[in-house]
């Protein structure tokens, strides 16, 4: 819909003074009453916003000496006003549209007239600049106390004529008759609270929470802090933010190539601005906050939703028509900070009145803004951010189900949802930054470049046809803030509280994909800033926000187009004689199925790669099948199975995760790990599950990060919490206690032992307190990149060549893709419970073994898990189903108090036989919910 | 190896110790991952024998911890048929790469000394131990008598 108000629009909306109700039926033909509504809000904005300029006209004029508009004050020609006779006037003009000097003077234009006389004329030839914080304050000396509040359009703005205050923050003594209309400060609020308290009227509070938090600059005023603070930044966070903030101030294009230098000479000055430190207090803030809400809500709640809702309006026109280079960002950011502190933001008045406004306009603010923005809150907002999150969820929510979506009119053309949908995006950032980082060092550069160039996928010479790809997606806020989702290793928030699961199951992913695809076809042409102007919403850039089985359908949607176009494409190219198979079509022997399906792979990718992106049909030899899908799921299980088989010696499986993990001694080609990580490929865009078993670290390596320290924990547990005892260690003695040298040795898959130096020499090198973190650093990437460095490489090319087009780096994460793979694990107890065999007395029928599997049957899925995890030491289901588990149930004795224990280096459940299936029930929740670690109870 | 030089100490140190519970250290020329040594218990009924155990440690060594295993049949709560062994110190939950082998052995030999019927591996003889301790001495001192080592004469 069109921000701009024209001049028709104007004469239409006639009664905007009541600010109750614009009707403007005449224009508006066919759009809904919805976004009739929207338009209204914004135009009565727009003409609020007028009307005010007029009303400063009147009051202090424009400032240019030579005026001549009869209507300004600085002609001379108007004759002194009292405010309120202004405002009156100011309507008037108006209505008549009459004449508005140039420059329109921003809403704070203040000089008095009588300074006006006073000063040199160079002093007042631009005054929109006047809501820089080291601007004098504005005090008031017309007392308007009695003013009702809900005339605000121009009552808020009226009050701000008369003497200039050059206070400090030390606020000036509160007089008893009538507040100070200037900006609030903690001290200042408690005051007049309990100055109403003991009045038992509360109209002071309302009216100066009013005029605070309805104008831009006195809420930006507020709350400020005392002094110059120190630096706030950590350490951490210095690192990343230093540089980060990209382009000026007003400049919310992002160049091209910023991104190939980390720190581009571009970035340091212009940066420097805006990291400015905070000058808000944000303590102080929210104690002035408890001190607030503390207080009857009918007494102010109100009034302040009000005020805020004003504001937001006046904003987001503002940013709208501004133009980006007049605003103040400091101000702005300043003032969302302050409104997104409020601590009942996800209680329904605040939610369906306010928040939708806040994130309208806040989602306008540039995106160095915003950036800001994600920075301050993670590092001074943890605490708030879950609230905030909450609070848009509901307010997501709310419009996602409150509302009645059809054809014309969908979920992305609500700006109720689409707007606190972009604000998550900066909550998203802030959490990651909040949270755990793994250095962006760790991402994969794109490593096309550094390939020989006579690759050889198969052996054979390949038209090198890939220009770059781009697996890692980045986000121009997250390239901006230097983080990208890969990076978080522990976010603050766990991501799936990002989900909105009514959202993603009302959305339309089809619809969205091809806003997607549209914005996707206008950002090549031009830049992205640009673009996203004239593209609509999609949902495939707030990936965060739909659950898993929603972005498969935006994957789904985007193999099927491909596939579909792959089909066409071979159509025309028969009509015109050159006949392609329309498919991906393999013909395979089953008992020579890898040989088979390795050659005909390596014949479409010498040939032409792109067919792998066609719709895959297999057919087994001899067999009359055809594949609607069946041939070519049974097709992935037996491949899979037999390359997964350890005795075929290209993976091999670690007993104690039961992860297949790369045979770094493997004597196949990198021809066959290209063919997995096509079949691995071909799995995902053909939408088809396998059963296999990689440690998470394996898909953020594909997704281009490398292997750390901290993925050990899922790669090899042991190992991991070995070595973190090697990082915990205090003690002097660090050499003489671990003998720790920088050769470490390790088991191939055949048994015998390796060594290893990593670095040269090593075995001179003894690990010790300095040197120990880079010693678990090495070691690691030694394990996880390393060591299997060929093997993994072929296996990413052969991903690549079948995703490298999709959109699965925007959608996914690591963990999802896992997902994607594999399936949810959901497992089948059932087949625990005929594996499981029984000790000592008990046997299948005994009643207590059937009361616990009863209980177990009826457990959530969290605490099967646990209960897995308590007997056997992982959650994990063995690879080939519960039956490869062998659990044992034995019998501890006769009915007693004790909890049941457990082996789990054999996957033994010592079970006390109860006396009633109440206690058995107690007594196994206890000891799988309250035991940690192994012991002695 | 990498592992080599603390576990060279650690086999010297044992060697040289003169333990009287745990004797006759030795280890494969080749592979020093693998020790084997001679538990000589001082309770009853297993001070009646000794047993022999094969330590066998990881690649990874000291970050992972080493296995115990019983290559003498012994009729005890906590050691299986099979001479696998479940000592929370060598657990991999509980396992710190500062605790040294003699630490590991001298845990080892208080399990056997005293067991602890709370976590058995054979819960069979838990039960047995528990409740009827008479007939779990005689049948373990029997036991221990008909598979057992020699004891050391000294």
């Amino acid at each position: 819909m069109n921000p701009s108000v024209s001049e028709d629009d104007q004469q239409t909306s006639e009664t905007v003074e009541s600010s109750s109700e614009v009707t403007s039926g005449s224009n508006s033909k066919g759009t809904t009453e919805l976004n009739l509504k929207i338009e209204d809000g914004m135009k009565r904005a727009t003409v609020k916003d007028r009307i005010e300029k007029y009303f400063y006209q009147l009051i202090d004029g424009c400032g240019n000496e030579k005026c001549s508009n009869e209507h300004c004050a600085s002609s001379g020609k108007v004759a002194t006003l009292s405010p309120n006779e202004a405002a009156g006037m100011a309507l008037k003009l108006w209505k008549s549209s009459a004449k508005l000097c140039d420059p329109h003077p921003s809403k704070i234009a203040r000089t008095n007239t009588d300074e006006c006389k006073a000063t040199a004329p160079t002093t007042s030839s631009s005054s929109s600049k006047a809501s820089t914080p080291t601007d004098n304050v504005v005090a008031n000396s017309t007392n308007t106390s009695d003013k009702d509040e809900d005339s605000h359009s121009s009552s808020s703005s009226q009050n701000k004529t008369s003497t200039v205050v050059t206070s400090k923050t030390d606020e000036p003594p509160l007089e008893s008759k009538g507040p100070k209309k200037t900006y609030l400060t903690e001290k200042k609020l408690r005051a007049v609270i309990e100055e109403c308290a003991s009045l038992n009227n509360y109209t002071q509070l309302r009216s100066i929470l009013f005029e605070v938090f309805s104008n831009q600059d006195l809420l930006s005023q507020s709350f400020c802090k005392p002094t110059t603070p120190p630096e706030q930044q950590l350490p951490q966070d210095e690192q990343r933010t230093q540089s980060s903030s990209g382009q000026g101030a007003g400049d919310s294009q992002l160049a091209e190539g910023s991104s190939s230098s980390q720190s581009g000479p571009a970035r340091s000055s212009s940066a420097g601005s805006m990291e400015a430190e905070l000058t808000l207090d944000l303590e102080s803030v929210r104690r002035a906050y408890d001190q607030l809400f503390a207080l009857p809500a009918v007494e102010f709640e109100n009034t302040l939703i009000q005020a805020l809702v004003t504001l937001s309006e006046y904003i987001n026109v503002l940013l709208k028509c501004g133009g980006s280079s007049a605003l103040n960002l400091d101000s702005l950011i300043h003032v969302f900070l302050v409104i997104f502190e409020i601590p009942i933001l996800g209680s329904c008045e605040y939610v369906e009145r306010l928040l939708p406004k806040i994130c309208k306009a806040a989602s306008q603010l540039p995106l160095v803004a915003q950036t800001r923005i994600a920075k301050i809150w993670a590092m001074h907002c943890k605490q708030r951010l879950k609230t905030i999150l909450e609070a848009l969820q509901q307010l997501i929510t709310i419009k996602t189900l409150s509302n009645h979506y059809h054809k014309d009119y969908i979920l992305q053309d609500e700006e109720t949802i689409t707007c606190p949908t972009k604000i998550m995006k900066i909550l998203f950032y802030a959490n990651i930054l909040a949270g755990d980082l793994d250095p962006s060092s760790l991402r994969d550069e794109p490593q096309e470049t550094e390939q020989p160039s006579h690759e050889s996928i198969f052996g054979v010479d390949i038209p090198s046809s890939k220009s770059q790809f781009k697996l890692i997606y980045e986000d121009s806020l997250g390239k901006l803030l230097q983080v990208n989702v890969l990076d978080a290793r522990k976010p603050l928030i766990p991501f799936l509280e990002f989900y909105n699961e009514p959202l993603s199951d009302a959305i339309e992913m089809d619809r969205d994909f091809g806003y997607y695809r549209t914005s996707e076809e206008l950002s090549m042409e031009a830049d992205c800033a640009s673009s996203s102007r004239y593209s609509k919403f999609s949902f495939m850039y707030y990936s965060f926000i739909l659950t898993p089985a929603t972005k498969t359908l935006g994957l789904y949607y985007d193999s099927r187009i491909r596939m579909y176009s792959g089909r066409r494409f071979s159509y025309l190219q028969s009509v015109v004689g050159q006949p392609t198979n329309p498919y991906l079509k393999l013909k395979v022997r089953r008992d020579h199925i890898i040989e088979d399906a390795l050659v005909e792979l390596e014949m479409i990718a010498m040939e032409n790669d792109k067919d792998l992106k066609k719709q895959l049909v297999v057919e087994f030899e001899g067999e009359q099948g055809i594949d609607e899908g069946g041939v070519s799921k049974e097709f992935f299980q037996l491949i899979i199975e037999e390359i997964f088989n350890p005795d075929y010696g290209m993976f091999c499986l670690q007993s104690d995760t039961q992860h297949m993990w790369f045979n770094q001694m493997s004597y196949e080609s990198d021809a066959q790990f290209t063919l997995v990580g096509i079949l691995l490929g071909l799995a995902i865009y053909n939408n088809i599950i396998l059963d296999v078993n990689f440690p998470m670290v394996v898909y953020k390596k594909l997704m281009g990060k490398r292997g750390s320290f901290f993925d050990l924990e899922d790669f090899n547990p042991v190992l991991f919490s070995g070595l973190t005892e090697l990082m915990d260690y205090e003690g002097n003695d660090i050499e003489d206690v671990f003998m720790q040298t920088y050769r470490i040795s390790f088991t191939d898959p055949f048994g015998s032992v390796l060594s290893h130096d990593l670095k040269p020499e090593g075995d001179s090198i003894l690990v010790n307190q300095e040197n120990k973190q880079e010693f678990v650093e090495l070691y690691a990437d030694f394990l996880l990149n390393v060591s299997v460095e060929k093997q993994f490489k072929a296996f990413r090319r052969g991903f690549q060549m079948v995703t490298d087009e999709s959109p699965l780096g925007l959608l996914f994460r690591p963990e999802e893709i896992e997902q994607l793979v594999c399936g949810s694990k959901i497992f089948d107890l059932h087949e625990l419970e005929e594996a499981t065999e029984y000790d000592a007395g008990y046997t299948g029928d005994t009643p207590v073994i059937r009361w616990f599997w009863e209980i177990v049957h009826e457990m959530s899925h969290d605490t099967q898990k646990k209960l897995l995890q308590f007997t056997t030491g992982s959650d994990r289901i063995p690879v080939g189903g519960f039956s490869k588990l062998k659990m044992f149930i034995a019998r501890h004795g006769p009915d007693s108090d004790r909890l049941p224990t457990a082996h789990t280096c054999f996957n033994v459940l010592l079970l006390p036989e109860y006396a009633s299936k109440e206690k058995l029930q107690d007594r196994l929740l206890k000891a799988i919910n309250y035991s940690k670690g192994f012991g002695m109870l | 190896m990498a592992a080599t030089r603390r576990l060279q100490k650690e086999l010297k140190e044992m060697q040289e110790c003169g333990l009287k519970s745990f004797r006759d250290v030795h280890t494969d020329e080749n592979n020093i991952l693998s020790w084997t040594g001679l538990i000589v218990p001082d309770n009853p009924p297993y001070n009646k024998g000794a047993f022999k155990i094969e330590i066998n440690f990881p690649a990874e060594y000291p970050f992972k911890p080493p296995k115990i295993n019983f290559k003498t049949k012994i009729y005890h709560p906590n050691i299986d048929e099979k001479g696998q062994v479940c000592l929370p110190i060598i657990s991999a939950e509980n396992w710190k790469p500062a605790t040294k082998t003699d630490q590991v052995i001298q845990a080892l030999i208080a399990l056997v000394n005293d067991p602890e019927p709370e976590h058995p591996l054979r819960a069979d003889l838990a039960d047995e131990f528990l409740k009827e301790r008479k007939k779990f001495m005689k049948n373990a001192e029997d036991y221990t008598k008909k598979h057992s080592e020699k004891r050391p004469s000294d």
